[in-house]
């Protein structure tokens, strides 16, 4: 019997004229998307490679040791083809230096902002507006249309019980939707073989989990689209119902996420925090100064009373404590205000944090929200992208000064300064320091990419998958115990 | 298909006993209902709108649960053996509404296997879909293109194949063309003839002296007359109907 109502509603699903529109749809969507996310990839390692032979060809140039640079570039990631995620926002390379501090820079978006208005067409994108769209679409009138075509008497009138006609509902309507939409991902995944994209066996793995969490996302779409059919009795109430819902659900609440959260949570912005630190810092060295008078007038009165000889003599056998008690509080005034510094730094650290977790958080409340951000772990795009690389990059740095420094001090240290010479036969004579045998760039410690492996992109997804779950079990079973109570005439 | 049924039930194939329903918003639909219908009758129920006839047949098919009375289907109650009474029933409504993008055939396997009919073929199909008088070629043809007349066939088509000893039928022939109508007739007639059991609400009152063993009149939710064929043989069956829904009459409690 369940057999018979799955096969029929499959039979139903796929007999109709908008599934053929729906498919057609949707393979070429995804088949464009990965199309044009391979392309890209390629198209990012070549600009990638460019740019690393350019950096070279830049280091090559260097007068000294003390004046060598490095870039650190960021490789392009072949899960970006899945989802961009923050990819296209954020630095393509950074430059180390050993007196600059090393922050990503060029994003592609900024060098293309109409990119950045329209954003790419990515598979995440498709799963998450097109398959939603189109879940709700076949399933706005499962329950409800068949109480208005009046097949359902006609199907009552028969021994089914209600469970069985429900779960087959469910059952029928995720197999007419997912089977039909996975052949078209799966021609995307042979394109990734035929145009040879360098896949691992990491890769695949994530490939396959990012599929599954599209499919998970699909079937809540799927079951909520019952459950509001199951709760209303026209169709026409369930498709608006739907529609406000898929609206919301999709583009509102993972964006008033950090909207609201910051109403929350207040951050200071770079500006602030830069001027309470130097305000700290002004009132700290004032009221220091101030001190310092009063200790010196202290001091000065001391001499009172004492000859000129008497005075120089005090002041000589005194003068080297007192600028060491000067500079101990000297000291420590700069070590108070590095340190309330600091403390703003880790206060505004920790205050971003909060806000980032419970926008994240807030968010969550839209599985679209937790399907992108399990996307985005998985495809190694996510919102902390940025943090690995940038923290990468200042490990690096501090490996690459620790070793021009050395290189440095081995061939005789002039810091790359220009040598003037003046002389009356040759003119002036500008000339640097460099021994061109001494930099051997060879030697030249090399950025590496920072390592995330599986279950570092994975172990974060669990939380976004397991309330894709729970979304989905809920409103499965919110259908299935209305239609326990549905009226079927 | 023609099977006819040989073994003579003593119990009433379909019975309503006391029967009320009263809505949560204070409505009585059914009042004390009560009326059997032995194998190879057919009792027809007549009645203005909202008098209870579809409202009786929901609760034979359990789309609704009686306030108190019951129904019996081949003497199972409904509402406590829903499952195992809707074996023994086929339904037709009175505007026969099956998957528009499934063909006529298509329909017919999917409702008879749902019946628990699975060793049907397609021959059986077609056969019983011209007993009806659906033409050949509009069997592959999908019901979203079919009028009226041609669904109501195909309800037909589902019921007697799914060759339960009863069947209900919602305003069959509301709708039809006259030559359809009297088809329809035909066709209840010999499936009476085999032995089902037949309960009809209706609003023709000729079809229905016509063809029915048995005639209840409804009004209000209540049966308020209810007389044999051989009882109405003389009698003037519009004049009686026009009185008993006026309220001057009223003789079954």
């Amino acid at each position: 019997m369940f057999r018979l109502l799955v096969e029929k509603e499959l039979k139903n699903i796929i007999q109709s004229p908008k599934f053929l529109a729906t498919f057609l749809t949707c393979s070429f969507l995804i088949l464009l998307s990965i199309g044009i996310g391979i392309n890209e990839y390629f198209n990012m390692m070549e600009q990638y490679n460019t740019a690393k032979n350019l950096a070279k060809t830049e280091m090559a140039q260097a007068r000294s040791w003390m004046a060598l640079s490095a870039k650190a570039f960021r490789e392009p990631d072949p899960m970006q083809i899945f989802s961009a995620g923050v990819n296209y926002d954020i630095g393509r390379y950074s430059i180390v230096h050993e007196r600059q501090d090393s922050k990503l820079q060029n994003s592609v978006y900024s060098d293309d902002p109409i990119f950045a208005v329209f954003r790419y067409m990515d598979f995440t994108f498709i799963v998450t507006v097109v398959f939603s769209l189109f879940a709700i679409l076949f399933t706005y009138n499962t329950v409800n249309g068949e109480r208005e075509n009046g097949t359902m008497r006609l199907v009552f009138s028969n021994a089914i019980p209600r469970s069985t006609f429900i779960s087959a509902k469910f059952v029928g309507s995720w197999l007419g939707l997912v089977i039909p939409l996975l052949v078209p991902i799966l021609v995307g995944l042979l394109l990734l073989v035929v145009f040879k994209v360098p896949l691992s066996a990491a890769h695949w793995i994530k490939i396959i989990m990012l599929i599954s969490t599209s499919v998970l996302y699909l079937t809540f779409f799927i079951a909520f689209g019952i459950l509001i059919s199951a709760v209303t009795k026209y169709s026409s109430v369930s498709f608006m119902i739907l529609l406000v819902s898929w609206i919301t659900l999709v583009f509102i609440i993972p964006r008033i996420g950090v909207m609201t959260a910051s109403q929350f949570i207040s951050v200071p912005t770079v500006a602030e925090l830069e001027s309470q630190k130097d305000s700290f810092s002004k009132a700290r060295w004032e009221k220091h100064y101030g001190e310092i008078e009063k200790v010196w007038r202290a001091r000065n009165a001391e001499m009172n009373g004492m000859s000129e000889a008497d005075r120089q003599s005090y002041r000589e056998e005194n003068e080297y404590k007192w600028f060491e008690e000067d500079d101990k509080v000297r000291n420590e005034v700069q070590k108070e205000i590095t340190e309330y510094s600091s403390k703003l730094s880790d206060d505004v650290r920790n205050r971003k944090a909060t806000l980032e977790n419970l926008a994240l958080n807030i968010s969550r409340i839209s599985p679209a929200s937790s399907f992108q951000l399990a996307a985005m772990n998985l495809s190694t795009s996510d919102i902390n992208l940025k943090n690995r690389y940038e923290k990468e990059i200042q490990n690096f740095r501090q490996t690459f000064s620790t070793f021009t420094q050395k290189k440095q001090k081995e061939s005789g240290g002039q810091a790359g300064m220009f040598r003037i010479s003046i002389d009356s036969q040759s003119g002036v004579k500008i000339s640097s320091g460099r021994d061109e045998s001494s930099l051997n760039l060879r030697e030249v410690p090399k950025f590496t990419q920072p390592s995330h492996t599986i279950s570092q992109a994975v172990v974060p997804t669990i939380i976004d998958i397991g309330l894709m779950m729970f979304f989905t079990l809920f409103s499965f079973g919110g259908a299935f115990f209305s239609f326990n109570k549905y009226d079927l005439r | 298909m023609n099977t006819i049924l040989n073994e003579k039930k003593e119990f009433p194939m379909l019975e309503a006993v006391n029967l009320t329903k009263k809505y949560e918003d204070g409505l009585l639909a059914l009042d004390d209902v009560n009326f059997k219908v032995h194998q190879g009758e057919i009792y027809a129920m007549l009645g203005g709108n909202g008098a209870g006839k579809t409202t009786t047949i929901n609760i034979f098919l359990n789309l609704i649960e009686p306030t108190s009375g019951e129904t019996k289907i081949n003497g199972i109650v409904t509402h406590q053996q829903p499952l195992e009474a809707k074996k023994h029933v086929s339904f037709v409504s009175e505007n026969v509404m099956l998957y528009p993008e499934f063909t006529a055939l298509q329909n017919l396997d999917f409702f008879t296997r749902l019946g628990g009919k699975t060793n049907l073929t397609k021959d059986d199909y077609r056969q019983v879909l011209l007993r009806v008088g659906l033409q050949e070629d509009a069997h592959s043809k999908k019901l979203k293109g079919f009028s009226k007349g041609m669904r109501q066939k195909c309800g037909i088509a589902i019921a007697i194949l799914k060759n339960s000893p009863t069947i209900l039928l919602d305003e069959p022939t509301s709708g039809l063309d006259p030559k359809a109508g009297l088809e329809f007739m035909t066709l209840l007639d010999e499936l009476r003839d085999e032995g089902k059991s037949i309960l009809m609400s209706t609003h023709d009152i000729f079809r229905a002296k016509e063809i029915a063993n048995t005639i209840g009149i409804m009004n209000n939710g209540k049966l308020v007359m209810q007389r044999s064929k051989a009882e109405l043989e003389n009698a003037d069956l519009e004049k009686l109907y026009v009185e008993y829904m006026a309220g001057y009459m009223e003789e079954v409690a």
